[in-house]
């Protein structure tokens, strides 16, 4: 199931849905859309039940700030570096670093790189 | 306020299999913080995939991403291609396919369970449990080919089939395998190195483990029941064998006995697999190009593996997105160090049974 979001309120949706005992959080994801567009994902399975995949996903672009979810699920700390390190955005507490260095590509993944 | 110190475990390290760096922050021997960089070996794979192959070659590419997992890669990158393309394989192509997962699933686990009881000084048993694992590589290189990069799994089917010999093959070694399983379970029951030493040490909370996501043989240590191979309808687990093992302790006990009750139950699968394998082709022409967006999660051994993939109908994908579950498991790792003594680090580290291959990717 395919949910959009948008930055300002991905924080009140993804609160809204998140309950730690019922879905296991994924990942965080970008994908490049090309033209300074990206598309952010946030994806949840749940346990014990086949099959059952929620993606919330919002539009945006390389300079808006991204809300970091650390505060709902610690563990999105590793997502959300990875998605500094790959697009060069910008999310709430999350540093650069996770696996480039300093005089790497500044972000690999974007459609113009 | 205490005085603490700062010890590094890594990036290079002799209790390490591939390289992570650890900053412990210590109040004499107990670790009160931790800080992680997992990136050593960051290959670039998700970029190469959507910049330098085709989708047909991009299956080859990402079961490099990691040497023991390298099946359950092409596995669930091959899968949501095939998603993709509207294919469904039949049955022989899923069991031979279940058949290398459950395979690699049980010489990976014993890798772990053999660098653990090196951990605990046991020398003499790391040498006895790879020796046994040889068994199950045996089988895997007569069956695939290879012996490490596999390349088994193609779209559309696999490789090479299993003949005759080769079924008698994969019940003899696994027959022995399971002989050699009751010693094993035995000594990490009752030798003191590996049961007394570690029962009670690097616990992590069924709490924790909802907290921080944890997943795999880590979670279900910890009594929390979640195991892709139950949570997917993709291939028929269940009527094959499957049984979810779970632990409650959360510690490094517990951790080797959901491995060890896990070999024992792959074993079973694997022989319920080649005993009632379908007939079938095992290539079948798959037309088209990929189109769309897709998810495939796959039970690797050391848990969840995530593949997204995205493709525009052309030969070049839009993305792969590749989530490990040693990449997800970091977090929990790292709370389960805090409180802990730094002489249990790397036993503790063995136990979580990490692949910073897969993670950096």
């Amino acid at each position: 199931m395919k949910i959009e979001t948008t930055l300002p309120t991905l924080l009140l949706d993804i609160g809204a849905f998140y309950e730690a005992h019922q879905w296991h959080f994924l990942t965080v994801n970008g994908i490049d859309l090309g033209e300074g567009k990206i598309e952010l994902q946030w994806i949840f399975s749940k346990y014990g039940v086949k099959d059952e995949v929620v993606l919330y996903y919002a539009l945006s672009d390389y300079e808006t700030p991204v809300p970091s979810l650390t505060g709902l699920i610690p563990s999105s700390i590793m997502g959300e570096r990875e998605i500094v390190d790959m697009f060069g955005l910008k999310v709430e507490g999350a540093q650069r670093g996770l696996y480039l260095d300093d005089d790497s590509h500044p972000h690999p993944l974007r459609g113009e790189s | 306020m205490k005085k603490t110190i700062q010890i590094p475990l890594g990036s290079q390290h002799i209790s390490l299999l591939e390289p992570i760096r650890f900053k412990f922050e210590c109040e004499n021997e107990k670790i009160i913080g931790v800080d992680a960089d997992v990136g050593f070996v960051h290959r670039g794979v998700e970029l190469a995939c959507t910049r330098s192959f085709e989708f047909k070659q991009v299956g080859y590419v990402v079961a490099r991403v990691c040497g023991l997992c390298a099946i359950t890669h092409s596995l669930s990158y091959t899968l949501a291609v095939e998603k993709l393309l509207g294919y469904v394989a039949n049955d022989r192509i899923k069991y031979l396919r279940m058949l290398m997962v459950e395979l690699d699933r049980i010489h990976s686990h014993m890798l772990c369970l053999a660098h653990t009881a090196e951990n605990a000084g046991f020398e003499a048993l790391f040498m006895q449990i790879m020796g046994d694992r040889e068994l199950v590589m045996e089988v895997q290189e007569a069956i695939s080919g290879n012996r490490v990069q596999f390349d088994y799994i193609s779209i559309g089917g696999v490789n090479r089939d299993l003949t005759s010999e080769l079924v008698d093959l994969v019940r003899k070694n696994l027959t022995t395998l399971s002989e050699k399983m009751e010693i094993l379970t035995g000594l990490f029951d009752n030798n003191w190195s590996l049961s007394l030493k570690y029962k009670g040490v690097g616990v992590l909370t069924l709490e924790d483990a909802y907290t921080y996501n944890a997943l795999g043989p880590l979670a279900r240590a910890s009594g929390l029941a979640t195991d892709v191979r139950a949570e997917t309808s993709d291939f028929p687990y269940e009527a094959l064998g499957y049984t979810m093992m779970l632990e409650s302790t959360g510690d490094i006990h517990a951790r080797n006995f959901v491995r060890l009750r896990e070999i024992v139950n792959s074993i079973a699968i694997c022989r319920n697999i080649v005993d009632n394998l379908p007939m079938g082709e095992i290539q079948e022409k798959v037309k088209g190009k990929p189109k769309g967006e897709e998810i495939v999660r796959i039970e690797a051994p050391r848990g969840e593996l995530f593949y997204l993939v995205r493709g525009n109908g052309t030969n070049t994908l839009e993305r792969v997105r590749i989530k490990t579950p040693t990449f997800s498991g970091i977090p929990a790792m790292m709370e389960v160090f805090k409180g802990s003594q730094y002489a249990d680090a790397p036993a503790i580290l063995a136990s979580f049974d990490p692949c910073m291959s897969c993670t950096a990717k």
